[in-house]
């Protein structure tokens, strides 16, 4: 069990000063530390070189979520880094008490949908005002979902059909990340797509000029197995992509598996491989790995996949926006793909309870996905709100 | 008797002396779907081989992964393609799922989803044990409207996944609802073939597919009664009382049928007539190797001519 400690430590390398402050955890007013160091060639490595030598001596590890570079334009080559400091071997996520100094230390947030924003069509409490506040704070705003039945434009008109304000260039769906990445590889144009999945994917393709066939259209195609069937399927299938198909049957199972097995090089994309989801805010449903998982089962082969915990879709983003992901936080509902998104990133996690991730579940001995910070649900964060200065 | 090793580590021999072969077991185990016919469409040279194995005093069973019909079923289809064989020879993954059940004495006032087709649902009547599910639930559609809500038996104490033609998301959220909320429910698998011949002409997504989709959204992995598992090897070496050094198990797919000889001690002969090729034998990437390949069963049928009392073990 890691002690709790207290100390300050001024480190001195290389020409790199660096004040370190730590606390016992749970006195920790400010648990997200902004150190500051002055060099003239100061390097990542170097300063947190210190940092884990001067704890190396009291039996504790520090998680140094940040990554950080010199600023280029900083014409005195200052370096700002932001270093959580904690407990880490038998230690759980903190429940997150200093709103401010978190949303202070990011630009950007990127959140989740289902089980964030909304469960379902309903949209959980205090969303609204949370989303302008942080706006008002000049936070920019991302959308990224792994939900992948509807296109970034349908996913536009949900967030205004529930009162939010929130444009199709903010939002990244799954869908979209299947249409992008098969445009980032130049998908040749004399090929086509076999989808197992709903109308966003099909809108994201056609959007993107990528050819396509399947869809909801071959959910009512049966397959009777009578004596001298033979499926035939199009020989210029290319790739074919899996997502959530509320309308999943046989047909579709086994086009895909003859395009796999049989077109040769044909690409085996999966928009996610989330196992439940709340399609409904009444339960969780059968997500999109159940497809994939189908498809995996009659191929053998494993598919790539571009929705979380991919970073893809991150760097996507990043790229958009010029944007450092050292400067987003991520928030999430679910472990296995949101947090490990932020993480893999190299961003700031905070998990949210509010959807499919319980406390229990979080604390777990069995999970080994910590976030930095968990709350929950997103209105906790407009505590900072009342707070008249920053920390 | 010659003794056979466990594992072939050197590469398969085509089979060049049946009649060897024969003599040196006096049980052959037989997959059906690519060995004794394809989808309807009996194999070539089939019917004679059966009768000549049948000459020769051996005892022949027949073991397949297939759940869509029952043994009773598969007897009904022996007899309409003209082959004399009993229900009693004759072990369907759709029974092993209702055996395993019985072996752990599931209770009575409890209920097995079913995600497959009749074979399993006639095997688990027969077995006495209540069930829901099955091609029934084949029509049903989701609606997945606000405040939308799936009900679920709490009774349900195991799911049992095979091939599904009908398969639709309501049953893959009725199994992963079960699965996911039902305290010490049973993820169980018939089989997880990946393709298969259901009809003659092409392969066809199998088994695994199905239960690919339930480990997708449970995270869980099934008990698997059917080939490779020793499940119902065990349950036919008890049944006729035989040593499994006694058994050539003859199939046509390396992953189930082979390593379930293997996997026993038995003699293993992969036929060419389902879906394994050479090329696919002989691949590097390929790491199971059955002692003898041939084209189809027939191939046996060179013995019928040999004089009988060969003694000369096995290389």
């Amino acid at each position: 069990m890691c002690p709790s400690l207290a100390f300050v430590a001024i480190v001195e390398k290389n020409s790199v000063t660096i004040a370190i402050c730590v606390a016992p955890i749970r006195t920790l007013t400010s648990p997200l530390l902004r150190l500051s160091a002055a060099s003239p060639c100061g390097t990542k490595s170097t300063v947190f070189g210190c940092l884990l030598r001067s704890f190396e001596n009291r039996e504790l590890s520090v998680r140094l979520r940040s990554s950080s570079s010199l600023d280029a334009r900083n014409s005195r080559g200052r370096m700002n880094c932001c270093a959580q400091v904690g407990a880490e071997a038998g230690g759980s996520a903190p429940f997150l008490t200093d709103h401010t100094t978190l949303i202070d230390s990011v630009e950007t947030f990127i959140f989740d949908c289902d089980g964030v924003i909304w469960k379902g069509d309903s949209l959980i409490d205090g969303v609204p005002e949370t989303l302008d506040m942080l706006r008002s704070m000049g936070k920019r705003l991302v959308f990224v979902t792994n939900n992948s039945t509807k296109s970034r434009k349908q996913y536009g008109k949900k967030f205004e059909s529930l009162g939010l304000s929130v444009s199709a260039e903010e939002i990244f769906a799954s869908s979209f990340a299947a249409a992008a990445y098969l445009k980032s590889m130049k998908f040749p144009t004399d090929k086509k797509v076999y989808i197992i999945g709903e109308a966003g994917i099909q809108l994201e393709l056609k959007q993107a000029g990528i050819n396509y066939i399947g869809g909801p259209e071959d959910g009512d195609k049966r397959i009777d197995l009578t004596p001298g069937q033979l499926m035939e399927h199009d020989h210029d299938v290319g790739a074919v992509v899996v997502g959530f198909d509320r309308y999943l049957n046989y047909y579709k199972l086994q086009y895909a598996t003859l395009c796999i097995r049989e077109n040769p090089g044909c690409m085996f994309i999966a928009t996610n491989c989330d196992a439940v989801i709340h399609l409904t805010d009444a339960q969780e449903w059968a997500g999109g790995g159940s497809m994939v998982g189908a498809i995996k089962g009659s191929t053998k082969k494993e598919p790539l996949v571009v929705g979380k915990p991919s970073t893809f879709m991150m760097d996507c983003l990043a790229s958009e926006f010029n944007i450092k992901t050292s400067q987003i936080c991520m928030v999430g509902d679910r472990l296995d793909t949101d947090i490990l998104f932020g993480q893999n990133g190299g961003c700031a996690t905070l998990l949210v309870l509010s959807g499919v991730t319980t406390l229990e579940t979080l604390q777990s001995s069995e999970n080994k996905i910590q976030p930095d910070f968990y709350t929950n649900k997103i209105s906790d964060l407009l505590a900072a709100k009342k707070v008249t200065t920053n920390a | 008797m010659a003794q056979f090793r466990s594992e072939a580590t050197a590469s398969a021999s085509l089979l060049t002396n049946p009649a060897k072969l024969i003599d040196s077991v006096e049980t052959f185990l037989f997959d059906c779907d690519g060995v004794i016919w394809r989808g309807d469409v009996l194999i070539d040279g089939v019917p004679e081989t059966v009768e000549m194995l049948r000459s020769k005093g051996k005892r022949l069973i027949f073991v397949t992964n297939n759940s869509t019909k029952s043994r009773k079923q598969y007897g009904k289809k022996f007899e309409m393609l003209g082959l004399d064989v009993t229900e009693e020879e004759i072990f369907s993954s759709s029974f092993a799922a209702a055996a395993y059940l019985m072996s752990i004495n599931f209770p009575s006032h409890k209920k097995v989803y079913v995600v497959g087709e009749s074979g399993i649902q006639l095997e688990l009547k027969q077995a006495g044990i209540n069930y829901l599910g099955g091609p029934e639930d084949g029509d049903k559609r989701i609606d997945l409207s606000p405040g939308q809500l799936m009900q679920h038996d709490p009774d349900v104490a195991a799911v049992v996944v095979g091939f599904d033609r009908y398969i639709n998301y309501y049953k893959l959220q009725y199994a992963t609802l079960c699965i996911r909320e039902n305290p010490g429910c049973m993820f169980i698998a018939t089989n997880c073939d990946s393709v298969a011949h259901f009809t003659e002409c092409q392969e066809w997504a199998g088994g695994g597919c199905m239960v690919g989709a339930i480990k997708g959204s449970t995270q869980r992995e099934p008990l698997v009664v059917g080939k490779p598992s020793t499940f119902m090897m065990d349950h036919v070496t008890s049944k006729f009382n035989i040593k499994t050094s006694q058994i050539c198990m003859v199939g046509d797919r390396l992953d189930t049928d082979i390593l379930f000889g293997q996997n026993e001690g038995c003699a293993t002969l992969l036929v060419l007539s389902g879906v394994t090729t050479l090329e696919t034998l002989q691949s590097a990437d390929n790491k199971i190797q059955p002692h003898y390949y041939t084209p189809t069963i027939s191939e046996l049928l060179a013995a019928k001519d040999l004089a009988n009392g060969l003694h000369s073990s096995l290389l």
